[in-house]
């Protein structure tokens, strides 16, 4: 049955294998009615993937959770690190996807640096700050995480971008 | 015939698609679709004198509405022209490539000038502040800072 269907007859048939002289398909077909699957292209493919995949690999991993809606600006920017995170969603500011108040801002940047000191002692603070918001935000909502971070000593900010 | 059987062997591919399967279920696990940058500002902190700061050729940055950009150098001998500039805005946001051109102005008579400091206003938009900085920065202005409202 298998030898008479159209598949035996069409898809697995060609001249170049009729011919070959390591393994002619007419042989082949005189000691097996098996049907082979051709795997090349199938590895053919993965190996186009995987290469692909490789290439856009990244070791740091997502450093950044960016919810929907959130647009990020553009721009030709850094290398992100991992830092403490504010995020500006709404009109309201998020550090470490905690809820706080701009006045209250202040306070938690510092209780992450007293943290930071009784974990590490004898460690240097980085005083760094990842800054996320939304592209269309208005600077209004973004001054308070300014000048917030520069009462708490923060020397650096990093805004977040999407790299051009 | 016997040689010609010899000749005749497959190589097991199963285990090489295994092997790919895996690795592109690993890939696509750990891929990271949106590669996120940061733009570095640095501000000021701490308690030291600003007559003991070392004065470094400055240019301020404001941003006013419709898109209006002006700037001011400090501390430095830039020729007068150059020194104060207003550059119009181009559909209600910042005109890039006017901006271009003025850093680019600058930076060839002032090559020490690398410290540029924004004043947005409350109604900028952050889009537009980055587009600014990054533009400023391609042309060498690397220090960049923001000043609060």
């Amino acid at each position: 049955m298998l030898n008479s269907s159209i598949v035996k007859t069409t898809a697995f048939h060609s001249v170049i294998g009729e011919s070959s002289i390591l393994a002619p398909e007419s042989e082949r077909k005189k000691r097996n009615g098996l049907v082979e699957l051709l795997l090349t292209a199938l590895i053919d493919a993965f190996s186009i993937l995987v290469i692909f995949l490789l290439m856009n690999f990244s070791s740091t991993g997502e450093l950044l959770m960016v919810g929907k809606g959130v647009e990020l600006p553009l721009a030709t920017g850094d290398v992100l690190e991992r830092h403490p995170v504010v995020k500006v969603e709404d009109g309201q500011i998020f550090l470490e996807d905690k809820p706080v108040t701009a006045d209250g801002l202040v306070q938690a940047l510092l209780d992450l640096r007293e943290n930071f000191t009784k974990n590490r002692p004898g460690e240097e603070f980085p005083a760094v700050l990842t800054v996320q918001a939304d592209r269309r935000v208005k600077f209004e909502n973004l001054s308070g995480v300014v000048q917030a971070s520069a009462q708490a000593g923060f020397s650096d900010i990093k805004f977040a971008v999407v790299l051009k | 015939m016997s040689r010609k059987k010899h000749l005749e062997f497959e190589i097991n591919l199963i285990p090489m698609i295994d092997l790919l399967s895996v690795c592109i279920c690993f890939l696509l696990l750990t891929a990271v679709w949106l590669h996120v940058g940061a733009m570095n500002v640095k501000q000021a902190v701490g308690g030291q004198a600003a007559a003991d700061t070392e004065k470094k050729p400055t240019v301020w940055v404001q941003m006013g509405g419709e898109g209006d950009v002006s700037f001011e150098v400090r501390d430095s001998r830039v020729p007068a022209r150059l020194a104060k500039m207003k550059l119009s805005g181009k559909e209600g946001r910042p005109d890039q490539e006017a901006v271009k051109k003025y850093a680019l102005e600058l930076k060839s008579v002032e090559p020490g000038l690398t410290t540029a400091l924004i004043q947005p206003q409350a109604a900028s938009l952050y889009e537009d502040i980055i587009d600014t900085m990054d533009t400023l920065k391609k042309e060498g202005l690397i220090d960049l800072g923001v000043t609060p409202l």
